[in-house]
């Protein structure tokens, strides 16, 4: 075998690998929009060939309260990122540029917020929510949320806080700048890559949380995740329905991810840097 | 254009002393030179002068004004930063007109325009205005660098090795730039350098500074040769200075030094001024230096020489380093281009005696050379032509 035929093989398994994959990572949201077209009397009869219907699609969408949790979602979800970057971005700059005792250990303590199962804290949360008026509220969700959001905000916006140089900072100053114009005109445009695919990431994760709505909403407050169980009756389960509730559920972060798909490519801050 | 004064300044970083009781005066429109190694705080200086660091002890002023308190955008001083420090999201443009659109030093954008060409036009880089930083190559982004600072006419001009990563030729066009624009401008500069050229023909003065601490301060003729040590010596000249080991004899009327690893005696001509700082040595150890030019060389024995054998011959252009052993010790010395040089043969040299400096055998400071005198009316005169 001579060294082009090597080369043609060896592109022939890579992408027949990659193909594979994408089968497998991507057959189940085929699955799942099939199933949204499927009546419930043909749920389990049929596989691939079946009469089409829109049915779930109106059950779903103008026959319930769907659009009230769509909308309880996008507001909790949308806040506690808002709140994310509001504080995330200046705690994310402190802790990259001044020095200041026990300042890994912050860092980390940070972090590990993301480690704890949410199921571990849920129960004494619910019990203090209950308490301060906070259950069942928008606040109250958008608050808990920061365990999801703000670390994984934190720790990628330092990342690029840290790859600026801060001579970049100290030549602003010299040329005349004062510190909040340059954190807004020169830091802000230089994170942007790193903020916004940090923001995205945390929504998702919020957008998708299940536990702490479940445990500490329900009722005023309802987002997508936990109101999909209502097509779970108790006598039926009504797939076809669930199906559509989860698609249109993940709408938002695919639209998102298209919208910004140049800045989740790195790169702007290298460059001017002596490398 | 102002005078910039640091007096008794000392900046800690933890427990490293990055710069231990620096004093000094620079006057106003004088090209001043930090000169170092690397890791002596000569960059600790300048971020103290332009208020991006604060000293912990002492006083900062520029004009008669002391500014240890002041924000460094209104110090009104312009730098340019060794790692460039460019705007990567912003064209060479809009760098360099970066100051100039500052609240601090706000201009009308048609003046923003006729100055960026200007300077850009100076720095040969007005091709290259649309382009980012990251599409230049480092020469280019360090003349960026520079134009950013000059567009504007502050109190001084700080720069951190701004010609370091130039390639040979274009720094030497730099240099001479530099020089007349400073001129031009009349404006105080201070600049970094660990590059000996630089310093000799660029700075009006001359600041040596090692660990933190200013050795000498001086004109570049008076450090080149009155140094106040063996480091300044080592540090100023290309190639490095020689130094060996010497033995003084004090006789009644006539002193005279023998260098030790050569083995030679040689009386050292009457001059009172030397005769009566080699008085004042205890003991009888010293170390004798001589430029590598005040040694000369024979191939073939000549009366009074000492022997040696080559080391290395080097070309270096337009000349070549001649390194003889003698004894156990190197000796550099300057020879013509061009020479064929059997290694490890015999070679002959003598030194010019009345070149020699002495310095102390413990504390390596600088104790005197022949013609003092004459070397500081020298450079009086040329400082008042200057």
């Amino acid at each position: 075998m001579n060294e082009k035929m090597k080369k043609r093989l060896s592109a022939v398994l890579k992408n027949g690998a990659l193909a594979i994959y994408a089968v497998f990572a991507l057959f189940p949201l085929f699955w799942m929009i099939l199933l949204s077209f499927k009546s419930d009397a043909e749920m389990f009869t049929t596989t691939f060939i079946f009469n089409p219907t829109l049915s779930n699609y109106e059950a779903v969408l103008f026959q319930s309260d769907y659009f009230r949790f769509f909308l309880d979602s996008i507001i909790v979800a949308g806040g506690a990122v808002l709140i994310s970057v509001l504080a995330g971005v200046p705690a994310a700059y402190a802790l990259a540029r001044y020095d200041f005792k026990k300042k890994e250990d912050i860092a980390f303590q940070i972090l590990s917020f993301k480690f704890a199962p949410e199921i571990l804290v849920v129960l004494p949360l619910f019990m203090i929510y209950q308490k301060i008026g906070l259950y069942d509220t928008y606040f109250g969700l958008i608050w808990v949320y920061q365990l999801i959001s703000m670390p994984l905000l934190i720790w990628v916006v330092r990342g690029y806080f840290e790859d600026i140089s801060v001579e970049i900072e100290h030549a602003a100053q010299v040329d005349g700048y004062s510190w909040y114009h340059i954190f807004l005109r020169t830091l802000l445009p230089l994170i942007k890559p790193g903020l916004v695919s940090a923001a995205l990431l945390a929504f998702i994760f919020a957008w998708n949380s299940f536990t702490f709505p479940l445990m500490l909403a329900g009722t005023n407050v309802e987002p997508v995740t936990v109101a999909a169980l209502k097509y779970l009756a108790s006598d039926t389960v009504h797939y076809g329905q669930m199906a559509v509730a989860a698609t249109v559920s993940a709408l938002p972060a695919v639209i998102f991810a298209l919208c910004i798909q140049k800045h989740l490519v790195r790169g702007l801050s290298f460059g001017a840097v002596k490398g | 254009m102002a005078k910039i004064e640091l007096i008794n300044v000392t900046k800690k970083f933890g427990k490293i002393t990055a710069l231990e009781d620096i004093s000094l005066h620079i006057k106003d429109k004088e090209f001043f030179v930090l000169f170092g190694p690397a890791g002596a705080g000569k960059t600790t200086i300048l971020n103290n002068i332009a208020g991006i660091q604060i000293p912990d002890e002492g006083v900062v002023k520029i004009g008669d004004e002391i500014v240890n308190q002041t924000d460094p955008a209104n110090r009104n001083v312009a730098m340019v930063f060794e790692n460039y420090a460019l705007y990567p999201h912003l064209s060479v443009y809009d760098n360099m007109a970066s100051p100039l659109r500052s609240p601090k030093f706000k201009k009308d954008e048609n003046y923003i325009k006729e100055k960026v060409q200007e300077i850009a036009a100076m720095m040969s880089i007005d091709h290259l205005l649309e382009r980012l930083p990251s599409q230049l190559s480092n020469g280019q982004r360090q003349r960026v660098a520079l134009g950013r600072a000059l567009v504007r006419t502050p109190n001084v001009f700080l720069m951190d090795e701004p010609l370091a990563h130039l390639d040979a030729k274009l720094r030497n066009q730099m240099r001479t730039e530099l020089k007349a624009m400073q001129a031009k401008f009349a404006s105080t500069s201070i600049y970094v350098t660990h590059d000996f050229m630089e310093a000799m023909s660029l700075g009006d003065r001359i600041a040596i500074i090692n660990k933190g601490k200013i050795i000498q301060v001086g004109t570049g003729d008076e450090i080149y040769y009155m140094p106040h040590d063996e480091f300044v010596a080592q540090l100023m000249g290309e190639p490095e200075i020689n130094i060996i080991d010497g033995k003084l004899h004090k006789d009644e009327e006539t002193y005279s030094v023998t260098l030790t690893q050569c083995n030679k005696t040689y009386e050292l001509p009457k001059e009172d001024n030397v005769y009566e700082k080699l008085a004042a040595v205890s003991g009888d150890s010293i170390h004798a230096a001589f430029r590598p030019q005040d040694i000369v060389y024979s191939f073939e024995p000549k009366k009074g020489y000492v022997k040696g054998t080559v080391f290395s011959y080097e070309s270096i252009g337009n000349k070549a380093v001649l390194m003889v052993k003698v004894g156990s010790s190197l000796l550099r010395m300057i020879a013509p281009n061009g020479l064929v040089v059997k290694l490890d043969s015999d070679v002959y040299i003598d030194f010019h005696i009345s070149h020699i400096m002495f310095f102390e055998a413990e504390t390596t400071e600088y104790i005197c050379r022949y013609n003092e005198a004459g070397i500081l009316a020298l450079v009086e005169e040329l400082t008042k032509e200057a």
